[in-house]
């Protein structure tokens, strides 16, 4: 299984690296501060005006945040997919039919477990993980994906589930 | 004043007008500080130790089997639970026995015995029962082990998580007993009469914090009780089953909560620790008072993010859960961590290995905590659902966050008993090399995650390995680091030693050295009845009465139906003997007679009692004795005498905790019938 970063993934991690540093950032110029001799007084003056800043910026990003997740809920929905590909995991292998599934339409992932608890990771052809959903014994979980791409994916487990965990992947193709 | 700041600086172990805020530190608090922090100190060393030979091992440098590597990730988390669970409750004791006398010092001992014999057990399934299904013990797993492990393994884990968690349960009854005895009921406790205006000084910041953790750490305990035991039942009776979704709930409850609640148990200790160093006094203030009343009700929220791929949990849960986990970013970023900043901006701080630790603990919880506020984005977690950015993140704040703080307790108290600070040159390189290795080998999982490489697989996609390697060197590197401080401890250590044995003997500080009993004595006046007027008596008989429905015949025998109702059934009953037991023990008569001296007994008790409950309600024990009229009434009659017990043991606990752990042990019947099934 070959992996590469996705378009998605980089964006994220650079907004991460983005907040990492800042945080850095603002740590080390209190550190530098530390040591220095200021009332008190003035620190509070000026820490707790500051502080409403603060208070209104992370708000506003952190509902942000939430906010546009919204729109891009994973959750199925209730239109009709293409076709349905039912998938059962089961120590240590993964049971999909059919094996095959057109590009370009959106395709309805029924996915549950024979045992324990399982993970579907599905990677496009390129090796990037497009999503995941759980395969959990007695439930069906349903996702529904649109395969873009024609190739061959491949699925792994994402949920710890025996001592062959890591062998638990298996391809599948999606036709032009 | 300045100039003394200028003259003593050199000298001394804190800042000399931290002085006036230091805990007032007696046998007692120091022995639970070194105990707790010491052993948890030694459990991270190890599990740290564990946790490079995996990295090793995934970088393809060293060659372990599958079967041991997961033997090892499960023992490396647990042990890390365990081990910094231990160490932020004994500095959180530590600091809060000042303000809080009536702490009891057997009780945290007995926590902390239940605490280590679990982890005892855990290393024996581990090790010797070869029991590799993660720490999280995800149903049905345990039992379904592909031959590595036998039943005896599963059981002695779950036993040994079930200690942690009675441990933690027995902690935080009582620090929840003592410190709403100490302030004024839980109002008081947490604030809320001061915000309202009914309480001139409030209590200190760090009662909040211990007050509110014990709240949830209660209620995570018991949950977590209920899923050990539900596991424990279907060994028992294998035709036992449990809802794959309602254990996964119960288990990402009780284990997303409990190693969060770490965090906020450290947050009680940096409130104290913190202006040692800063010479300024960490304050109660409005926005922190709200601020940890918000933390409570998101703490016991936002699990359901580790639920989020599980399309079938409902949309509620997935909602609350979303704005939970970030909202809880709140109080800690606008109020603890920026507080701190304040105290230490400008404040002429007193740079020693031990505030070093305290002030870098600020920023890897920061830090680790933006990592897991992006995760919790559910459209992110779907592209990064169980990759290494999992263990990038929550690595990110226990290791370079709550190690820290761990080290930064022991060093603290190493420095005060050797009456130096920790050499100059240690104290700058020791964790210079720790950030740069605990970084390195954190960003190494940060990218690693973001290419989608899975969490917990021994093996690693092939051409990924160099990530593992990078993570592996720098951990070296941050173990460098570590054991150059563990060096310096040990320098610290001969020199307390020596100055331990050359002083006279200390005086016991008035008012603290055997303090519990006292103030146990000075609050007893009898217990603090759960019902104090007529109206609450009258209100839980009658709630005890209207739940007796459940035994009119077309209602006993429709809950025969099936198992699920018929355990319902038995948690109506468990409930009206607590609401009779709760009722009995407010009785003046009874009241009189409950002195401090039976909290042990009542603390028994109700780890006793909901234990025995469950562990009753599995058909292959009760279906034999439903074939005799007489023999199953009397099953009936002592499931009802089980919850009067846990009536009168929850009242010798206090009001608040007493209450609390009454809802939460009625509550584990109530959702033990939602989630078992079959026999």
């Amino acid at each position: 299984m070959e992996l590469e970063f996705g378009g998605f993934q980089i964006v994220v991690l650079i907004a991460f690296l983005v907040v990492a540093v800042a945080l850095v950032a603002i740590f080390t110029v209190v550190a530098l501060q530390a040591r220095r001799n200021v009332e008190f007084e003035l620190v509070t003056e000026t820490g707790y005006r500051l502080r409403r800043y603060w208070l209104a910026f992370l708000a506003l990003l952190l509902t942000t945040g939430v906010v546009v997740s919204l729109f891009f809920l994973p959750y199925p929905s209730s239109a009709d997919s293409a076709a349905t590909v039912r998938v059962s995991g089961g120590l240590f292998y993964w049971s999909m039919s059919p094996q095959t599934v057109p590009a370009g339409s959106e395709i309805n992932f029924d996915v549950t477990s024979a045992d324990v608890n399982h993970g579907f990771g599905i990677y496009d052809p390129d090796g990037v993980l497009i999503g995941s959903v759980q395969a959990m014994p007695g439930y069906h979980n349903e996702l529904d994906l649109t395969l873009d791409k024609a190739g061959t994916y491949m699925i792994a487990c994402l949920e710890f589930c025996g001592f062959k965990h890591h062998e638990m992947i298996r391809e599948f193709e999606v036709t032009p | 004043m300045t100039l003394k700041v200028a003259e003593s600086e050199h000298t001394a172990v804190i800042h000399a007008l931290g002085e006036e805020f230091e805990p007032r530190a007696s046998g007692q608090e120091r022995t639970v500080g070194w105990l707790f922090g010491g052993t948890g100190l030694a459990l991270f060393t190890l599990m740290a130790l564990i946790g490079l030979v995996m990295r090793f091992a995934q970088a393809d440098s060293i060659s372990i089997s599958a079967e041991w590597f997961y033997r090892l990730m499960t023992l490396h988390a647990a042990g890390m639970l365990a081990g910094a669970l231990l160490a932020m409750m004994g500095g959180l004791w530590f600091v809060v026995r000042s303000s809080v006398p009536a702490l009891n010092f057997g009780r945290a001992m007995a926590s902390y015995a239940a605490i280590v014999s679990g982890a005892v057990l855990i290393v024996v399934a581990v090790l010797v029962g070869g029991f590799a299904a993660g720490w999280t013990f995800l149903y049905p797993l345990p039992f379904d082990s592909s031959g590595q492990w036998e039943t005896w393994a599963a059981v002695t884990f779950l036993i040994g998580m079930g200690l942690v968690g009675v441990g933690f349960f027995v902690y935080c009854i009582d620090v929840l007993k003592a410190t709403t005895q100490t302030y004024g009921g839980l109002s008081g406790a947490l604030a809320v009469n001061w915000l309202r205006g009914r309480d001139s000084s409030g209590p200190p910041p760090q009662v909040i914090a211990a007050t509110a953790v014990s709240i949830q750490g209660i209620i995570c305990s018991a949950v977590g009780m209920t899923i050990v035991l539900a596991l424990l039942d279907h060994t028992i009776d294998g035709q036992v089953t449990l809802d794959a979704l309602w254990a996964k709930n119960l288990t990402y409850f009780f284990g997303h909560t409990i190693a969060n609640l770490i965090i906020y148990l450290a947050a009680g200790m940096i409130y104290v620790l913190v202006p040692l160093y800063a010479g300024r006094q960490w304050k109660l203030s409005k926005p922190l008072a709200i601020g940890w009343l918000f933390t409570i009700v998101f703490v016991l929220t936002a699990y359901s993010h580790h639920l989020y791929m599980d399309f079938v949990q409902p949309g509620a849960a997935q909602m609350i859960s979303l704005v939970a986990s970030s909202a809880a970013a709140i109080p800690v970023a606008v109020v603890t961590i920026y507080t701190g900043m304040m105290l230490i901006w400008g404040s002429r701080f007193r740079w020693t290995l031990t505030s070093t630790l305290l002030y870098l603990g600020f920023a890897g919880w920061a830090i680790g905590g933006a990592g897991a506020v992006i995760d919790s984005l559910i459209p992110i977690n779907f592209r990064f659902h169980n990759t290494l950015w999992v263990p990038a993140h929550f690595h990110n704040y226990l290791m370079m966050g709550i190690g820290l703080w761990m080290m930064a307790l022991v060093s603290y108290l190493l420095e005060r008993a050797a009456g130096r600070t920790a050499r100059r040159r240690v104290s700058i390189w020791a964790p210079v090399t720790m950030v740069v290795g605990g970084y390195g080998f954190i960003f190494s999982w940060y990218v690693s995650g973001a290419l989608g490489i899975p969490r917990r697989w021994a093996v690693h996609p092939a051409g990924t390995e160099e990530y593992s390697l990078v993570a592996s060197i720098f951990g070296v590197v941050f173990l460098a680091g570590f054991f150059l401080m563990l060096a310096e401890f040990a320098s610290l250590g001969r020199d307390a030693w020596r100055r331990r044995a050359s002083a006279t003997p200390p005086t016991r500080s008035p008012g603290i050295a055997g303090a519990s009993s006292e103030a146990d004595l000075a609050l007893g006046r009898g217990a603090e009845p759960l019902i104090r007027t007529s109206f609450g008596l009258t209100t839980a008989v009658a709630m005890a009465v209207m739940a007796s429905f459940v035994f009119i015949p077309p209602v006993s025998e429709a809950s025969e139906a099936t198992v699920k109702f018929h355990h319902l059934a038995h948690a109506v009953q468990f409930f009206i003997g607590a609401m009779l037991g709760v009722a009995l023990a407010s009785a003046p008569a009874v009241v009189d007679r409950i002195t401090p001296r039976w909290t042990n007994l009542g603390l028994l008790v109700v780890v006793l009692v909901p234990v025995a409950m469950l562990l009753f309600m599995v058909p292959a024990i009760y279906s034999d004795l439903e074939e005799s009229n007489f023999l199953h009434a009397s099953y009936h009659f002592v499931v009802l005498i089980l919850g009067l017990l846990l009536g009168l043991g929850a009242s010798a606990l206090g009001r608040a905790a007493g209450w609390i752990v009454l809802a939460s042990s009625v509550g584990m019947a109530l959702m033990f019938a939602a989630g078992v099934t079959g026999g």
